[in-house]
């Protein structure tokens, strides 16, 4: 099944893969002058090493061919749909939240992982027989791919992932051939829907909406985690004030400062300049996934590439969006420099689908 | 390469045509991009436009300093009773920082607590409004006050009342210009970089000598708070470090029966151990209110001290200098006997005056002191036995004594800006100068009974009188013995310091001592200063004020140094009265008590006198 031949090895994206592990750096810097809770400062080391991790996971992602991946994709899917129905019975609450099952001496967060599964099952959903050509019909079958897995992370809860899906597929949708009227019409449909939504989402949820529409409102509750996060990249300014001058960061004004809210610590570091360049790091990295979309003409590996580029690109806008305060705040990781395992290893992996479609691009 | 199962046909790519799917693609892309320039945006304004004001909303943000003063070091007398303490005592203090709306909490402040509004607005002024350092605006705050600040607290943002170690004082003047005053550093001494804004210094006295040992270092504590300025933890603690402690060598219950001894009177008093140059007591009348200053001092209140024409501030033991009258006839018996001009057999007629150049010299007592030899001559001071051996003697030898005994120069005291005082000396006069007047026979007689020129400190009577009692050793004058950190043991000790020695034979010193005692025990003009019991031997003087021509009796200086036990000197008492008429009649009595506190009641009185701690 593992079948690479010469051929592939010349077309492997070495730029990309570099690029991503770049990340490790920044992430481990940034994460190793915060000295978080319990865990101290061993949280830089273990971002590293599930860094490391993720490029095995990344080269093997990329040696198998993601057609054969697609193929399986409802298996995939079916086994995320479990895992994130299991973090219901096994999972461990933290702050409120069910997010995580524990195994041995790791958390594993299933919502993570399910991203992937759902990028490829909806590959699956849009590349089969029946969904063509892309309809009414196409919408029906493909619209719970999204919506019974959003069920489910909401009731975790966790809006963020649980929102991700629907630009990710949206995107999948428009790289498919959907007309754009009926791009419209869904549109409509979900606008319609935000009223149900609201009766869906838990009070501390719309409360966010609320701040986010004026962050005043409360200064010391919800508004806190905004205000504090502006404080921080402004005071950055231009050129950031260095790893010990991070004050807002390092006493821990700043919540979920190394997970949700790593950016802020990054932008209070560096600076405007210090953003810039990372931004431009995450631009190469999307724009290479574009391209790889973009050149590659065999449907499923344009549809994989686009999937899994967009599904970088909504939770890099997210979630510097929402640090920054043009959104509001829903928890999205900031993929490759959060800590947290899981992501990091579903974003590698991610990028591993990449360089798995650029290697088999001119076959 | 077989697609896979399933696969529509329609969706393999078609060479040659183009492909509409590159276009979405891209135009995904874009909308990513614009994603992209919109973070890029609100970071520009975030960072670049306001990140001036992010970055001071991030500094008040974290930490608040709360200073916690050190107490002042205290000083011990040679007892180890203090001198002065410290007690608890509360400022008022705003954080610039922290007044969100000035003027209107300024205002509140100040109809409050009835302080003038203008010396608030300019207190803040004083410093930069977003500092975060407390500026003290009152201190020693009533009860009464403090309970008015906690009550409207939260009509007050940015006004706190602090506790601070304050000096306490047994009473209002104690030796107020031996301990000298602590006050606010001036905008001067902050200028010369090495006070902070609001430190107290000491200002004069051995609390300005001893202030870099007396200081402690201040700790404070760095307390995070949050958006609300409510504290969440304190991140940092520096613990205050009290000042040294300091042993003088003044000896309190001296100090206390000298300054009561001077009551109501102007002048000074210094009781110096001749053995050492240990300064027992030093004072100096009228004094000031020592305590006034600690907390703040009226504008008012200071103008009217400095412009008291009685110069309470004045330390006229070491800074005011004054002619010494007869006092100064020690000198022209330790130069006489030394030099050989005269001997204590010579006997001299008195008839109350004296013809010298034309003029009538006249004695203070108008119907003479009949014949009279050396030890009479100084038991009564006559002033014509004087004038006729000062005449043997000449300006010139007398002068070099009164030099050799010190006066005339600084005693080394250190009490602040010392007085020279003066000894006139005949010089060759400089031709062309119209100014140098030929010294006369004239100068020499107001020289010999301590009047003209003459001018001299009583610390420098002290210093002179412990040679005397001591043969010969000019002992700089000591305050302090050590100065002990808590945590560093002894950091200074004075053994004492003699910057300078009288050669004069034992038989001189015999003499004089046998005079002197006369002075005191034998119809002479200090017999209000005999204690029976013990050997108590002195010099009156009464300085006539030449410059006031109006001058009368009752309006001289009044002087009279002393030393007893005369077999073995254990203490000097030197004691001047301003205007206080004859030395014997308004002098001698003071001394009298000092002794007599000093070696009469000593037993008695060890003990007591402790102050409250």
């Amino acid at each position: 099944m593992i079948g690479i031949d010469r051929r592939l090895l010349q077309n492997v994206d070495w730029p990309l893969i570099g690029t991503g592990l770049g990340f490790a750096v920044l992430s481990g810097i940034t994460l190793s002058s915060l000295h978080v809770g319990r865990a101290g400062g061993t949280v830089a080391f273990r971002q590293v090493a599930w860094f490391g991790i993720g490029l095995v996971a990344l080269l093997i992602v990329a040696s198998i061919d993601y057609k054969k991946l697609v193929r399986i994709a409802p298996l995939i899917y079916v086994l995320g749909l479990a895992g994130l129905m299991a973090v219901f019975v096994l999972g461990r609450t933290v702050s409120g939240a069910r997010r995580w099952i524990v195994i041995g001496s790791v958390s594993v967060q299933p919502s993570e992982l399910f991203k992937l599964a759902f990028v490829l099952m909806a590959v699956w959903v849009l590349t089969s027989r029946w969904a063509q050509p892309i309809s009414r019909f196409t919408l029906l079958l493909v619209l719970p791919v999204a919506v019974i897995p959003f069920v489910l992370i909401m009731k975790q809860p966790d809006l963020g992932t649980a929102l991700l899906l629907f630009p990710v597929l949206l995107a999948l949708l428009v790289g498919a051939g959907i007309q754009l009227r009926l791009l419209g019409g869904l549109a409509l449909a979900g606008l319609a829907a935000l009223p149900v939504a609201w009766f869906v989402m838990k009070e501390y949820q719309r409360e966010r909406i609320f701040v986010y529409l004026d962050p005043f409102r409360d200064p010391l509750g919800t508004a806190y985690n905004v205000i504090q996060a502006k404080i921080a990249i402004g005071s950055g300014q231009l050129l950031g004030k260095g790893v010990s001058g991070a004050t807002q960061s390092r006493l821990a004004f700043l919540p979920e400062r190394h997970t949700d809210f790593i950016f802020a610590v990054f932008a209070e570091m560096w600076g405007f300049v210090g953003c810039l360049i990372l931004l431009s790091c995450y631009a190469f990295v999307l724009l290479r996934g574009f391209d790889i979309a973009a050149s590659t003409h065999e449907p499923i590996g344009r549809l994989v590439a686009l999937g899994a580029t967009s599904m970088l690109g909504a939770q890099v806008l997210i979630n510097v969006g929402m640090v920054s305060g043009l959104l509001p705040v829903v928890g999205v990781p900031l993929p490759l420099m959060s800590y947290g395992g899981t992501s990091v290893l579903c974003s590698l992996m991610g990028l591993g689908l990449l360089v798995s479609v650029r290697m088999r691009q001119f076959q | 390469m077989n697609p896979g199962r399933g696969f529509d046909p329609r969706l393999r790519p078609q060479p040659g045509r183009r492909d509409p799917g590159q276009r979405r693609i891209i135009a995904i892309a874009g909308v990513i991009t614009f994603g992209f320039l919109a973070i890029i945006g609100q970071l520009w304004y975030l960072q670049v436009l306001e990140g001036g004001r992010f970055l001071d909303a991030s500094d008040k943000n974290r930490i608040r300093i709360r200073p916690i003063a050190a107490p002042r070091g205290i000083l011990f007398d040679r007892n180890e009773l203090p001198l002065v303490d410290n007690r608890p005592a509360f400022t008022l203090s705003i954080i610039p920082r922290e007044l969100d709306n000035r003027d209107v909490v300024l205002a509140r402040l100040a109809t409050l607590l009835g302080l003038p509004y203008q010396e608030l607005v300019d207190a803040v002024g004083r410093v930069s409004a977003d500092s975060f350092l407390p500026v003290r605006i009152r201190r020693g705050l009533t009860m009464e006050d403090v309970a008015k600040v906690e009550e409207w607290k939260l009509e007050l943002p940015g006004v706190i009342v602090e506790v601070e170690p304050q000096r306490a004082y047994p009473t209002s003047r104690f030796a107020a210009h031996l301990l000298g005053y602590v006050r606010e550093a001036s905008e001067d001494q902050m200028k010369q970089g090495r006070y902070r804004r609001g430190e107290l210094v000491g200002q004069t006295g051995l609390e300005r000598l001893l202030d870099e040992f007396l200081r402690g270092r201040d700790g404070g504590e760095r307390i995070e708070v949050d958006a609300m300025g409510r504290p969440i933890r304190i991140v940092q603690q520096t613990e205050p470090h009290p000042g040294a402690q300091v042993v003088t060598t003044i000896d309190r219950r001296i100090q206390e029966v000298a300054e009561k001894a001077m009551e109501g009177k102007a002048g000074a008093v210094v009781v110096m151990d001749p053995r050492n140059g240990d300064v027992l007591a030093l004072v100096s009348t009228p004094a000031f209110p020592i305590d006034a200053f600690t907390g703040n001092i009226d504008r008012a209140a200071w103008v009217k001290l400095i412009q008291d024409p009685q110069h309470p501030l004045l330390n006229r033991a070491s800074q005011a200098a004054y002619p010494p009258g007869s006092v100064f006839k020690i000198i022209l018996m330790a130069a006489g006997l030394q030099e050989g001009s005269i001997t204590p057999m010579d006997r001299v007629h008195c008839p109350g005056h004296f013809e010298y150049g034309g003029r009538t010299w006249k004695d203070w007592k108008k119907e003479g002191h009949g014949s009279v030899d050396l030890r009479r001559g100084i038991a009564q001071s006559c002033d014509v036995y004087f004038y006729q051996q000062g005449l043997k003697i000449g300006g010139t030898a007398i002068a070099k004594y009164a030099k050799a005994f010190g006066l005339g120069a600084p005693t080394g005291i250190d009490l602040g800006t010392e007085k020279f005082g003066l000894i006139p000396e005949p010089k060759p006069r400089v031709k062309g100068d119209k100014k140098s007047r030929p010294w006369t026979g004239g100068d020499t007689l107001n020289m010999s009974i301590g009047q003209g020129a003459v001018l001299v400190t009583p610390i420098q009577i002290a210093r002179m009188m412990s040679a005397v009692a001591n043969g010969g050793v000019l002992w700089k004058p000591r305050l302090v013995q050590r100065i002990e950190r808590p945590e560093q043991g002894v950091v200074f000790r004075d053994p004492g310091q003699v910057n300078g020695h009288v050669e004069l034979s034992p038989v001189v010193w015999a003499l004089i001592k046998d005079g002197l005692w006369a002075v005191v025990n034998e119809w002479g003009t200090g017999g209000a200063a005999k204690i029976p019991g013990l050997d108590v031997a002195g010099k009156t003087g009464t300085a006539q004020i030449i410059a006031n021509s109006k001058s009368e009796k009752g309006e001289d200086h009044a002087w009279f140094a002393a030393f007893a036990p005369v077999k073995d000197p254990q203490a000097v008492v030197v004691v001047l009265v301003e205007r206080g008429g004859h030395g014997g009649d308004a002098a001698a009595p003071i001394a009298r008590k000092i002794f007599n506190a000093m070696f009469m009641e000593k037993v008695a009185m060890a003990g007591s006198g402790g102050m409250a701690r």
